[in-house]
């Protein structure tokens, strides 16, 4: 890495790229994500947000560029890059047919903790998560918000140095949003760094302190939240990044006629 | 209307057929299969027509029930996946008395609808003893395509409450695949009895005789009917088939009508018995936890229970097959051979470990994430596998041993069927790496469109066959001289728990370095058809 300040990023992207046949889903983006920050991710539908944390956290192999978690190459050397990180992928299928404290055993142990661990702190997150009481319901029958959440304890069990969270709140009611705010804010506190793909503008404004855009695959702003906003608020200023779609005047006049 | 839902329908399989080339080669190779079951068919028809056209009336009574019961039974095994559901429907200003028409047609002209009026065109062969009749059977092939689509219809519609539950599905399509499996040996096994019980053909003819009057074959009796000349049992007969169209008609309106208004939601299967015994049992670490949790789903997922339990079944119905077809009486020089029988798991034993992460489908995106390595999750697989296979080849090499008397053979009937199904397990081991085949979704029915593992299956089969061949060889050879040396059982064992170590340790490493190389590819893969 070229990189000669103090503290290297604890996560930098390099050149990514990726082709789906004719379509360039990711097309050379680079981002570096400093200790102790949390990054919010936006980026209209389609804009590449998963297919980039996609190839962030080995599950998708870029066609160019690579990433780097806390100096180790995700793609030269994965297992090691993969123990630092704790990832909530989205649209993926979980092992649904455990129990949420078996999965949660389950990823513990997969990550190398020893038992006597695994088992502490897998009884402290589902009672911080409120999931205590679907300790024996599999997975398959949890609704929406109750995955995401489990997801959200399989990512934190092995204490990674960096998350990788998409779309972490989704489907989440207001009371667990709320602590899984309080446990991400100390997560940060505590010197981890957190990078979150969202789509809702206020969670991203009131969470992080640094925000990503993207749009067709390209970088179009990265900062402090203050210097992306530019005095606008972050959905002003994500619109004129992106390009609003007004409506003309005639434009769907028959939904107000009738 | 009914242009538009037929349409939908015939839309909704072409995309996905252009989203998935591996859909084509199975939707042709199901063809093919509907094709030649057509042709069986018309040939046996035929022969029936030319050789004993008396008994042709039975026997068309008879098919027609057996296509009708099909059509009933089998609409509760493909109802998961029902792309014309009325759910789909509840939030559009339709009433049940618009859909119902265009529904019913669009279950006529699916492959299984068009499938069904060749069989009901080509049994006019049969009918063709007598002009009359081949008419009326003509004239009603409409009615039982009817009586068909509806009863389905009307079935999985009253189930739909009971069906939408996860354990009443698993249940469903457990006992579905193990009475499709066993399905050969059960139409053996009632034949011998009836044979037993009298002359075959009369009771045919009785039953025939009886269904004729039941709505389940009401409408194939009126032709029977007609050939006898009883125009009286016809016209009943045929009173019976429209009145069964009407209810079925009547039944499936207003089930829809039920249906669109409070639409049934998937519910879970409530909560489950969570045993620390298998946690226990295996090591704490990436290996034994993978085999914990490959040995749980082993008991929760019904694709896999299918898979355990035909390990079970596969031995029984060879050996069934074996001694139905009097094995006891004269070859009985080759009876000790039914120890080797259990060695026959070992076809299963390579698919199963092959096929893993294909089940697992993208929710292998966990081992993916958590950088386990790739050697760990082919020594835990085999491990989960192993915990089960071993004392349940075990079992069934001492039952097979007992079953003829040769307790002296157990040395060669473990040593074939541990030593083969190991061999078997590691190939499949490491073939899974790079052929890891395609599963259904795990919510998708198996029965349902889109389960095409089959053919990449078939591929990986052709590399693990002759690996299992040749380095089951020893194992084997030396089983079989034993049932005259008994002695050379013991060689027989040693090779195949030797060989059959060292395949799965070789299954495991090679497997694993690939599966490093390649998770990403892998994950694409099997995640590929949802």
């Amino acid at each position: 890495m070229t990189d000669d300040t103090a503290a290297p990023p604890v996560l930098a992207l390099r050149g990514l790229r990726k082709q789906f046949g004719q379509k360039v889903a990711v097309s050379d983006l680079s981002l570096d994500v400093p200790a102790g920050t949390m990054l919010g991710l936006l980026g209209p539908n389609g804009a590449g947000k998963t297919t980039t944390l996609s190839m962030t956290t080995g599950l998708l192999r870029p066609d160019a560029g690579t990433a780097w978690v806390l100096g180790v190459d995700v793609w030269r050397n994965p297992a090691e890059a993969k123990a630092r990180m704790g990832v909530l992928p989205d649209g993926i299928r979980m092992l649904d047919r455990l129990t949420g404290a078996e999965l949660l055993r389950y990823s513990g142990l997969l990550r190398g903790m020893a038992e006597g661990e695994v088992v502490s702190r897998a009884g402290e997150l589902l009672e911080a998560l409120g999931l205590a009481d679907a300790g024996s319901t599999l997975v398959v029958d949890y609704s929406a918000g109750m995955r995401k959440k489990i997801g959200l304890a399989c990512a934190l069990i092995h204490a990674p140095r960096l998350l990788i969270l998409d779309e972490p709140l989704e489907a989440v009611d207001p009371v667990s949003g709320e602590t899984i705010r309080q446990i991400l804010r100390s997560f940060v506190a505590g010197g981890g760094t957190v990078v979150l793909s969202s789509h809702v503008m206020e969670l991203v404004e009131s969470l992080c302190d640094r925000v990503a855009i993207v749009a067709e695959g390209r970088l179009l702003a990265n900062g402090t939240l203050d210097e992306v906003r530019a005095g606008m608020t972050l959905q002003q200023r994500f619109l004129s990044l992106v390009g609003a779609h007004e409506l003309g005047s005639e434009t769907l006049s028959w939904l107000r006629s009738s | 209307m009914v242009a538009l839902l037929v349409g939908l329908r015939w839309r909704q399989l072409g995309h996905q057929l252009a989203r998935n080339p591996w859909m084509i080669v199975t939707l042709i190779v199901t063809g093919l299969m509907a094709l030649g079951f057509v042709a069986l068919l018309a040939v046996g028809l035929l022969a029936l027509r030319l050789a004993a056209p008396e008994s042709a009336v039975t026997a068309m009574v008879l098919v027609g029930a057996v296509i009708v019961a099909g059509w009933w039974v089998g609409s509760l095994l493909v109802s998961g996946d029902d792309a014309l559901a009325p759910e789909r429907f509840a939030l559009l200003p339709v009433t049940a008395r618009t859909l119902l028409p265009g529904l019913a047609i669009a279950g006529a002209t699916t492959i299984g609808g068009i499938g069904t009026t060749l069989a009901l065109l080509l049994m006019l062969v049969g009918w063709s003893v007598n002009g009359v009749a081949a008419i009326a059977a003509l004239v009603t092939v409409p009615l039982a395509l009817a009586v068909c689509v509806l009863g389905a219809r009307v079935i999985t519609g009253v189930l739909a409450g009971w069906l939408a539950r996860r354990r009443a599905r698993d249940l469903v399509m457990t006992v579905g695949v193990l009475l499709l499996a066993c399905s050969g040996l059960i139409v053996n096994l009632v034949l011998s009895a009836l044979r037993h019980v009298g002359d075959v053909g009369e009771v045919f003819g009785g039953l025939a005789e009886v269904l004729a009057w039941t709505p389940v074959a009401a409408v194939f009796g009126v032709p029977a009917a007609l050939v006898d000349g009883d125009l009286v049992a016809a016209g009943l007969r045929l009173l019976i088939a429209l009145a069964t169209v009407a209810a079925l008609w009547a039944a499936a309106q207003a089930l829809l009508a039920a249906r669109l208004v409070a639409p049934i939601q998937s519910s879970g299967g409530g909560r489950v018995r969570s045993g620390g015994a298998v946690d226990r049992m295996l090591p704490a670490n990436p290996v034994g936890a993978i085999g914990a949790r490959s040995l749980r789903y082993y008991r929760r997922d019904p694709r896999q229970v299918i898979n355990v339990v035909m390990m079970l079944f596969l031995p029984a119905i060879v050996v069934g097959v074996l001694v139905m077809n009097g094995l006891g009486d004269e070859s009985l020089a080759f009876a000790p051979a039914v120890v080797l029988v259990p060695a026959i798991n070992a076809l299963l034993a390579g698919t199963i470990v092959q096929m893993a992460i294909a089940y697992d489908n993208d929710a292998v995106a966990l081992h993916i994430l958590s950088g386990v390595s790739g050697r760990a999750d082919r020594y835990g697989r085999l491990l989960g596998f192993g915990v089960i296979a071993v004392p349940l080849t075990i079992a069934l090499c001492a039952a097979s041993c007992l079953l003829v008397g040769r307790l002296d053979l157990l040395p060669a009937s473990l040593g074939a069927a541990l030593g083969l199904s190991a061999i078997s397990a590691g190939a499949g081991a490491f073939t899974g790496s790079f052929l890891p085949g395609r599963a259904p979704a795990p919510e998708a029915s198996p029965f349902g469109r889109g389960s095409s593992g089959g053919v990449q299956s078939l591929i990986a089969m052709a590399v693990m066959s002759p690996i299992t061949l040749v380095l089951g060889a020893p194992a084997l050879g030396f089983a079989i001289a034993a049932i005259w040396n008994p002695a050379l059982g013991w060689v027989s064992l040693a090779c195949g728990l030797v060989i059959g170590a060292a395949a799965v340790w070789g299954g495991a490493v090679l497997g694993g370095r690939i599966l490093e190389r390649r998770w990403p590819q892998v994950l694409a893969e099997v995640s590929s058809e949802s």
